[in-house]
This record gives C-alpha cells, sequence and structure tokens, in this order.
C-alpha cells in the first residue's frame, strides 16, 4: 500500500507541474510578454567627441540603454562577448553579416554615438534590422539635451523606448514611468517617488505626519492622492498636486478614509470610508465632492480599483463572508461578483488591459498553515490563477506598470519592507530600494 | 469427523495475494498516468527550453536561430521523373552476350518513313537561363511570412508590393502581436485538426486594425472565432513604418489548426 501511495503522490506532483507549465503560456499571452522575444544586440555606443566630460556620459547612457532594454522583457538580448570586435557608430561602419551570423545571431542591432559639443551632449542612435540588407534601419533618433548625467539617462530611456514603441507592437515602453510610494527615511511615512528603475528616489511630502498610506497617482500623472492623519483627525484622504509642488485641499468626511482610487479619465475617486458608520466603498468627483456609496453589505469593504481599460468595473476587497476576499462589481454597486474562494486576499490591482486582476494572497491561512503572503494573478474571465512569488518572505500592495508587462509590489515586513519589481509572469524580479523602508508602490502612468 | 477438507473455509490465506493484485494493479494504472504526464510535458519545449521561465536547465549558449540549419526541403507536385543528372555515376552495364545456340528471330520489315523537314534552329530563341522548369520551382516567393502560432503553422502577407521584404522587422512584430493575443482555450477542445482559416484586416497608418474578416471559414466556428478575437483584442500594432506612403496595408492572414 505504501508504493501505491507514493506513486498516487508522484502523479498528483506531475500533473501540478503540468498544469503550472499552462498557466505560465497564459499569462504571457496575456500581458504581451510572448512565447518568443526577439534577439537583440547593443553595441556601446561610441565617442564621437574628445572631450573629457564625454566619457562619464557614454558609461551612464550605456548601462542605462542596456538596463532598460534587457528589463523591457519582450527581448532576448544578446551578450555582449559574442559581439564582433568592430563596434560600429554610424550606419555606414555595420557590417551586418557579422552580427546576424553566430555567435551573435542578433535580428536587431542598436547602436550609435555620442559626444559632448559646448554645453551639450549630442546622442545620434540607430536601429537595425540585421536581417534586411536592402534597408536594415528601422530607426534613426537624435537627442540634444544640457551635458548632464541625468540627461544621459534620460536620453538611454527615450531611446529605449523608441526600440520597444517599434519592435514590442506599438505599446509604450515604461521606461520614462515614475513609481510612488511610501518611505520612511525622514522618519516619518511620506510619499516618495523614484524613476521605474530604482534612480532618482526623492522625498515628495513633508507632512511629518503620523503616517502616509497608499499613494495613487492620477492618470494624467499631475496629482497624488493619498491617505493620511491631519491635525485633529481621522484617517482623511489628501491630495498633492504636482504641478504646484504643495498640497491642495480635498474635503474630510470624518471617520476613517483610506485606499483612493482614480477613474481612469480621472474625473472620479473611488475610496473606502467609514463616514457612515461601517467601512464602505464611495466614489466621488475628483475634486472630493458629492460622494456616493456604492457598497452596502455587512463586514468592511475597503481597497478599490477600477478596471482601466474599461472604468465600468471597480475590484475591492470585502470581509462580508468572513476573511477579506476580492471581489468585482460594476461601476454601480451592482453585480457584485467574488473572485478567490479561499484564504486572505487582500490589495488587488487591475492590469491595463483589463483582462488580469494581481493581488496579494495568503491561501492557508490560519496559525500554522504552509505557505506565506505571495503575488497572484488572476485570470478575471476564468477565474484561473497563477503564484508568481515564491517562498520570499511577505509579498503585498503589487501594481501593474502601464505597458502590463510589469509588476511591483512591496517584499519583507516588520517595517523592513523594500520594492521589488518583476515582470508579470513572475520572472526577473529584483529589488528597487534597498534601504529605510519602502512600501506600497504606485505606479504612474505616464 | 472431518474427512474431507472445506476450502471455503482458508479465507485468511486469500487477504495478501489480494492486496498484491490490488496494490500492483494501482502501479500498473499509475504508471500510465506518470508515463502520459511526463509525455505530455515533454511536448514543446518547456523543459529547459527557451520559453520556459528559467528552468534550472536552461543553458541556452547558441540560439536556435544561429545554428545554420539546411533549408527545409519543399516537396514538388512534379509527376515526371525529375531529368537532371545526378551526384552518382551509375556503371555501365554488362551486355549479356546471347547464348550461342539461341537462334535469332527474322526482323520485321520497316515502312520506309518520310523524312522530317528540318527546323532551322537560328530562329528559335533560346530559353533565358534563369528558367525554372515546370514543376521544379519550390513555393511561390511571395510576400508571405510563415508564422507558428502555438504549435499551429500559419502565415501572413501583407497586402501587394514589397512591404514584407522592407519592413521585415514590422511584418514580425505583427505576428508576435497576433500569436500573443490569440488563446487557445477559446477553441473547442474537441477539435484537434481543422481546415485553413483565412483572416484579412487592414492596419492603419496610425496601427489601429480594422475591417477584421473572416475571408474563408474553416468550418469550425470557435476557430474562425478565436482568431477574429485575437485581432479584435489587438488595440494598435504600432504606427506603420515612417518611410511607407500609404494610409493603410492590407494583411491577409491564415493558420491550421492542429492540436
Amino acid at each position: 500500500m505504501k508504493i501505491l501511495r507514493t506513486a498516487i503522490l508522484c502523479l498528483a506532483a506531475l500533473l501540478v507541474v503540468s498544469a503550472a507549465n499552462a498557466q505560465n503560456d497564459w499569462i504571457r499571452t496575456g500581458t504581451g510578454l510572448g512565447q518568443e522575444k526577439v534577439r537583440l544586440a547593443v553595441a556601446d555606443f561610441k565617442s564621437s567627441g574628445a572631450d573629457p566630460r564625454t566619457n562619464p556620459l557614454i558609461k551612464t547612457f550605456n548601462d542605462t540603454l542596456w538596463n532598460d532594454l534587457d528589463n523591457a522583457g519582450i527581448f532576448d538580448m544578446a551578450s555582449k562577448s559574442f559581439y564582433p570586435l568592430q563596434q560600429p557608430s554610424t550606419p555606414g561602419e555595420v557590417k551586418l553579416d557579422a552580427w546576424g551570423n553566430p555567435p551573435a545571431s542578433a535580428a536587431m542591432l542598436a547602436f550609435g554615438n555620442l559626444g559632448v559639443v559646448g554645453p551639450d551632449v549630442l546622442v545620434s542612435g540607430w536601429l537595425d534590422d540585421v536581417k534586411n540588407t536592402q534597408s536594415p534601419i528601422v530607426l534613426g533618433k537624435q537627442y540634444k539635451e544640457e551635458a548632464t548625467e541625468p540627461n544621459a539617462r534620460l536620453i538611454a530611456h527615450k531611446f529605449a523606448n523608441e526600440i520597444i514603441f517599434r519592435l514590442g507592437g506599438g505599446v509604450n515602453g515604461i521606461t520614462e514611468s515614475k513609481i510612488y510610494y511610501i518611505s520612511k527615511r525622514s522618519g516619518h511615512k511620506e510619499v516618495w517617488a523614484m524613476d521605474y528603475d530604482g534612480a532618482d528616489q526623492h522625498q515628495i511630502t513633508h507632512l511629518g505626519a503620523l503616517a502616509s498610506l497608499s499613494p495613487r497617482i492620477s492618470p494624467d500623472g499631475s496629482r497624488i492622492a493619498f491617505s493620511s492623519y491631519p491635525k485633529g483627525a481621522g484617517l482623511e484622504i489628501m491630495m498633492y498636486s504636482n504641478e504646484l509642488g504643495r498640497m491642495v485641499t480635498f474635503p474630510r468626511f470624518g471617520g476613517t478614509n483610506a485606499t483612493p482610487a482614480w477613474s481612469p479619465d480621472g474625473t472620479k475617486i473611488a475610496f473606502a470610508s467609514s463616514m457612515h458608520g461601517s467601512m464602505e466603498i464611495y466614489v466621488a468627483d475628483a475634486s472630493g465632492t458629492a460622494p456616493r456609496r456604492l457598497t452596502t453589505a455587512r463586514g468592511p469593504d475597503v481597497a478599490p480599483v477600477w478596471n482601466p481599460k474599461t472604468g465600468a468595473q471597480i475590484a475591492f476587497v470585502s470581509g462580508r463572508s468572513g476573511l477579506p476576499q476580492i471581489y468585482t462589481m460594476d461601476a454601480d454597486g451592482s453585480n457584485v461578483q467574488r473572485m478567490t474562494d479561499q484564504g486572505y486576499a487582500v490589495s488587488p490591482s487591475w492590469s491595463p488591459n483589463g483582462q488580469f486582476l494581481a493581488f496579494a494572497w495568503r491561501r492557508n491561512y490560519g496559525p500554522g498553515a504552509p505557505g506565506g503572503w505571495d503575488i497572484y494573478v488572476m485570470d478575471i474571465a476564468s477565474k484561473q490563477f497563477i503564484q508568481l512569488t515564491h517562498d520570499a518572505g511577505n509579498n503585498d500592495f503589487p501594481t501593474w506598470s502601464p505597458d502590463g508587462r510589469h509588476i511591483t509590489f512591496q517584499r519583507g515586513g516588520n517595517g523592513r519592507e523594500e520594492i521589488w519589481t518583476m515582470l508579470a509572469d513572475g520572472s526577473k524580479a529584483h529589488a528597487l530600494t534597498n534601504t529605510g523602508g519602502n512600501s506600497q508602490p504606485s505606479w504612474g502612468t505616464k | 469427523m472431518r474427512a474431507r477438507a472445506d476450502i471455503y473455509s482458508e479465507q485468511d490465506s486469500w487477504k495478501r495475494p489480494l492486496i498484491w493484485s490490488a496494490g500492483l494493479h494501482g502501479i500498473l494504472v499509475a504508471s500510465v498516468f506518470i508515463y502520459a504526464a511526463v509525455m505530455g510535458g515533454v511536448h514543446g519545449e518547456d523543459w529547459g527550453g527557451s520559453s520556459s521561465g528559467g528552468g534550472a536547465m536552461s543553458a541556452t549558449l547558441v540560439s536556435k536561430s544561429a545554428i545554420p540549419l539546411p533549408r527545409k526541403e519543399v516537396q514538388t507536385e512534379n509527376v515526371l521523373a525529375n531529368e537532371s543528372e545526378g551526384l552518382t555515376q551509375s556503371q555501365p552495364k554488362q551486355v549479356e552476350q546471347p547464348p550461342p545456340e539461341a537462334i535469332p528471330i527474322p526482323e520485321k520489315t520497316v515502312k520506309p518513313t518520310k523524312p522530317k523537314p528540318s527546323i532551322d534552329k537560328s530562329k528559335i530563341t533560346p530559353p533565358p537561363s534563369n528558367v525554372v522548369p515546370y514543376g521544379e520551382s519550390g513555393p511561390v516567393n511571395a510576400p508571405t511570412t510563415m508564422v507558428n502560432l502555438s504549435g499551429s503553422p500559419g502565415g501572413l502577407s501583407f497586402g501587394s508590393g514589397d512591404f514584407g521584404a522592407r519592413y521585415a522587422w514590422y511584418v514580425d512584430a505583427v505576428r508576435r502581436k497576433v500569436s500573443e493575443n490569440w488563446h487557445k482555450y477559446e477553441i473547442d477542445p474537441n477539435i484537434s485538426n481543422a481546415r485553413r482559416v483565412y483572416i484579412t484586416f487592414d492596419i492603419l497608418r496610425n496601427g489601429d486594425a480594422t475591417n477584421i474578416e473572416v475571408e474563408q471559414s474553416s468550418g469550425v466556428p470557435s476557430l474562425d472565432m478565436s482568431a477574429t478575437r485575437a485581432l479584435q483584442r489587438i488595440d494598435t500594432f504600432g504606427p506603420l513604418p515612417p518611410g511607407y506612403n500609404a494610409n493603410k496595408v492590407s494583411v491577409e492572414f491564415w493558420f491550421d489548426y492542429k492540436k
């Protein structure tokens, strides 16, 4: 009987493995990560001038360009050790054969030059279709900015974006997008922002308040909604204007108000509030006027997010059936549907194409239960789900990138959270922050 | 008095063999399932392949495209034998000497034939040097890209002219985008084979796909539907290449579904 039991266990394990593979397929097709990737070679940009300021800028530029393209999720990067010795800096110098043949075997080649002329840095970049000998040039771009390190990074981001846009089927890259998050590096929990790759981390708000929570950037990037404790009040929704560089007024409703979320057109805000007793979902205008209650069920309802594709649905977390679970409803509060069926599920984030929900889930909840807090993605139509993080502490607050190919989230616990990012199929996870406790990321759409 | 042996009272001795039998049968059935699961998992390139998300064995020093594989043999539909000379030379057949006692059969008398009028060879134009004998060529070299949609072969052809040749990278991006958005689970799982389905659509200057139509149905509604949905799901293919002058490009897209 023991043999039989072992055999059945083996069988079950195999079935689970093959099911996981099938799941990987649909998540990739749904997120545009694709089954196959473009083989891309990126020759180091060459110096086109003798100015001594050129060298550090070139290094920044080359590193940034490589990282951007490597992180894009749609390229198979040809390793630099396979490149021909003679690296081109202008289209005339390209020997297509040398790049297209093994070992480089590239389908596409990015190259160019960078030089400092007077106060400015001048970058010329090209993208060649290596297999097309007749008209290889796919893209040719020139950039001119003041010769500073941040500008070298900016130009690399812009050029990488062009390549991703062309080869990724018209989906804009995220290299110029920003991530907003909560950091307590200043001693208080304040709203911070950084580039998508973790560079240029800087503080946005200086409230010195008890704590700020759950920042959400508006779709046009002009305002940040978050919740915080103003003097003499409970948790309230606050609004910061990126354009004015200061806080702007937002009505106080009393009770506890948290987890604001922007509608895709930026005209409405959904949030959780206990202004009339229990915690329910409300929708108000972007200025905070005319709040309207959407949920009525017993038990708390929090953390609303809109379907960014249609704006017609809202996903939220509800405790109406005991432990928190993910639900969806139409934007007027009707047609409530339960998405998760067990455990403890929180922090939903709706993918830009409207197809998926990402959320944090502890599937086996309770003292001594196996498994941890992990990020899951669910296909809303079929309710199939896939686990993206495994055996890596507590993971929470997933948020989708605007291109739908990446997810950033918080990992760690007990005040030592840091912000991580990964491709939407769970691969290429790496930390963006590594000091001071950073949490609750929100990916800007611009 | 117990003179005869009562075999029905010896029930205890059956228990062990029965358990063994059940156990071994169970293992047999389980091993069939395991074999099926293992073979099912091996299909495609799941384990260590380029599409698997970084398995422990995916040490890919040389990519698939790097191996200079010979061009696929094309089956020509020539019913006649090909008279081109082979690479090997056959030995001349030994002429068999007739046995000496054989009596030769008298030959028939042959009617004298009229001499054919001779053709003036200078008036015939020689065939061009690049002519390909009928039936010996490969497939028509149209601007068609072969695609592979999750194991099913398919193709894309871009209007007329040289769009496919000039903007191969764009055709490639379209191909990838279509295959990314084609969800196989939408197809009726009972279908294992279907006729070729042809879909036509236009890509506008800004990259939007319009006029999505099933040009020739596969006869399987769910397959036609999944192919149409794949295209409807796509918001944009990205703007047409800047060097391309027309306002839109017409695309024909076909594939053979095979499970």
